[in-house]
């Protein structure tokens, strides 16, 4: 079940008790993750939910206030070139130098990295019909984003990470940016970490999930068993959250009826306690938008809990 | 990271140079004029023979060609010129990457923002200061005679020649870096830059230059009345007060039938010089070390 293996060593990225405070608010906080190697991440969450901060102190570009991020079992320090080579970054709105040619921008990154693959950068721009002598400004914004990607990708790193990549771009554009990610995901290996609130376009990407709300992670965990983890009840109104088969993580009243969506492990799913209520499995974006709707704050996981985010089964314990 | 800079910079550079090319050739033309004119008036044995107290008509015509081109040029265009030279080139350096976000690239890549940034400054700033060196050469090269009847402690000489000119500049481009870093955009930290330089730049001039190095005084018997006020100070006489050409007259007063007269000496130029290239290049280091310590303290 777990996808260690799939990368031949230990995770691709953990993080313990990581944390950045801002003055007095924390932009993230206790975050404590493991995501195996190869793993196609989504990171999910409303905006200021830490996302950002999260992939900031995951590959060096902000050290963190407390905790540590792990990449490939290597730690990450802000301004540490061994950190900034293990990662391949493409940030919000794919930023580059608009007065520079493509060329240029490639130029600049076999200068930057030791690692740079001038042949994968420029095959991508003829496979993608984008000329090496065009100014940056000319592009248009999916291009712009495939030159971002490809400077990215030729860095040589076995971890890329992607903030928000297909925002602002239009919906062919964003076609035609995750096709290319997920291709060179599948024949190399790389793991992925996408942070985006578009959540059906993830859906359709990744197997595995984060949502972070409030600067905390509300839930994390290979696909699969998260959906496998989790129903959709539909009950009668007056039962009260106490006497659910699971913990109950989000909740709807309507006029007779409520529908509640409840973690439970899926093998103590089988009986409901009433033949009135009926349960359904969950599909991707109910549950993302589930744990998004929690009240801010109001989550508070136990320390048992916290060693149980990991890949693997569903996690047990108690969420209130 | 040579040709990262380099190709952030270049049209930078070539802006430069054509400044440099236009300041060289007005410098040819004009002082190839003065060079004539100053031969033909056999000026310059006048000044062995007396320090021109025997060729007034002369140097009165001289300066009647010459003075104004010289000074009010100078004087007027090139006062601001270091520092937005400066401004203009430092402002972008970080204002730029944080305004268009561009920062994320750039510190992405292998190179740490760290040694991202000194190999930057140490680049830019080093070209600034050969620019700076160069104009000052021309400068120096081209108002040569008019240094030979004026000394070059007045303000248009001693403010463009010898060291202090290349100081100039990269004591605005080090508070400029530093502004970007702080303010986050390039327009608003040029002008931040700009005032701040320009205080500097000003309250050295007229406050603390003269203070560098110790003033000489000149003490000599009152001839005629040894009352009433003292006019010739600075260059309004060839020669000046103290009888030298070059020393430049503070200030004079009467004691006691006495004429003291506070001057400092033509020798002390580049002594002047070093002491004041040296207390900018000190506020150019600060600010770059600043710049380079919040960039690595802060993040972004």
């Amino acid at each position: 079940m777990t996808r260690d293996d799939t990368g031949g060593g230990g995770p691709a990225l953990r993080t313990a008790g990581l944390g950045k405070r801002y003055g007095r608010v924390w932009g993230l906080h206790d975050c404590t993750l493991t995501v195996p190697a190869g793993a196609i991440v989504g990171l999910v969450g409303p905006n200021g939910a830490g996302k950002t901060t999260l992939l900031q102190m995951i590959i060096g570009l902000l050290s963190p206030t407390e905790g540590y991020a792990e990449v490939f079992g290597v730690t990450s320090y802000a301004h540490s070139a061994a950190t900034l080579a293990r990662v391949g970054f493409v940030a919000q709105d794919h930023p580059l130098y608009r007065d520079f040619s493509v060329a240029d921008m490639f130029h600049l990154g076999r200068a930057m990295n030791p690692g740079w693959d001038q042949a994968l950068a420029q095959a991508r721009m003829a496979a993608l019909e984008i000329p090496l002598e065009r100014k940056v400004k000319t592009l248009s914004g999916g291009q712009q984003a495939q030159v971002s990607l490809a400077m990215a990708l030729a860095k040589r790193a076995p971890l890329l990470v992607l903030d928000e990549p297909v925002a602002s771009l239009d919906p062919i554009a964003r076609l035609e940016f995750m096709r290319e990610v997920m291709a060179s995901a599948a024949s190399t290996g790389l793991t992925v970490l996408i942070a985006s609130h578009v959540v059906a376009e993830l859906e359709r990407l990744c197997d595995w999930l984060i949502v972070l709300a409030g600067g905390r992670v509300q839930v994390a965990g290979p696909v699969d068993d998260l959906l496998a983890g989790h129903r959709l009840l539909t009950v009668p109104r007056a039962a009260g959250d106490a006497g659910l088969p699971g913990i109950p993580v989000h909740r709807t009243d309507s006029d007779r009826h409520a529908t509640v969506l409840v973690r439970s492990d899926p093998a103590e799913q089988a009986a409901l306690p009433h033949p009135g209520w009926q349960a359904e499995p969950v599909g991707f974006e109910q549950l993302v938008l589930a744990y998004l709707q929690r009240p801010a704050g109001a989550l508070v996981i136990p320390e048992s809990a916290r060693a149980e985010a990991r890949p693997g089964p569903a996690p047990k314990a108690a969420i209130r | 990271m040579t040709w990262v800079t380099w190709r952030q910079h270049r049209t930078e550079a070539i802006v430069g140079l054509c400044l440099l090319a236009a300041l060289a050739a007005y410098a040819i033309l004009l002082g190839t004029s003065m060079r004539t004119a100053f031969t033909h008036d056999n000026l310059a044995a006048c000044i062995a023979r007396s320090q021109g107290a025997g060729c007034q008509n002369a140097i009165g015509d001289f300066d009647g060609k010459f003075g104004s081109a010289v000074n009010i040029a100078f004087w007027a265009s090139l006062l601001l010129l270091p520092g937005l030279i400066g401004v203009v080139v430092g402002a972008p350096l970080l204002g730029r990457e944080l305004e268009f976000g561009t920062w994320r690239l750039a510190w992405s890549q292998t190179v740490p923002r760290g040694r991202w940034l000194v190999i930057k400054l140490a680049l830019v700033g080093g070209g600034l200061a050969v620019l700076g060196g160069a104009m000052s050469a021309i400068i120096m090269w081209y108002r040569a005679p008019m240094d030979r009847l004026v000394g070059h402690l007045v303000h248009n000489a001693y403010d463009f020649e010898g060291v202090v000119l290349p100081a100039y500049i990269l004591a605005a481009f080090g508070l400029a870096v530093l502004a970007g870093l702080l303010l986050r955009r390039s327009i608003p930290a040029m002008i931040a830059a700009l005032v701040a330089w320009l205080a500097l730049r000003l309250g050295v001039e007229f406050g603390l230059r003269n203070q560098l190095l110790p003033s000489s005084t000149l003490s000599r018997p009152c001839t005629g009345g040894c009352s009433g006020s003292f006019g010739n100070i600075g260059i309004s006489a060839i020669p000046p007060e103290t009888g030298h050409i070059g020393d430049l007259v503070l200030s004079g007063h009467y004691a006691r039938n006495r004429f003291l007269i506070s001057y400092q000496p033509a020798g002390h130029f580049w002594g002047l010089q070093f002491a004041e290239a040296g207390l900018f290049l000190a506020v150019t280091l600060a600010a770059l070390g600043a710049a380079v310590w919040v960039l690595h303290r802060r993040g972004a």
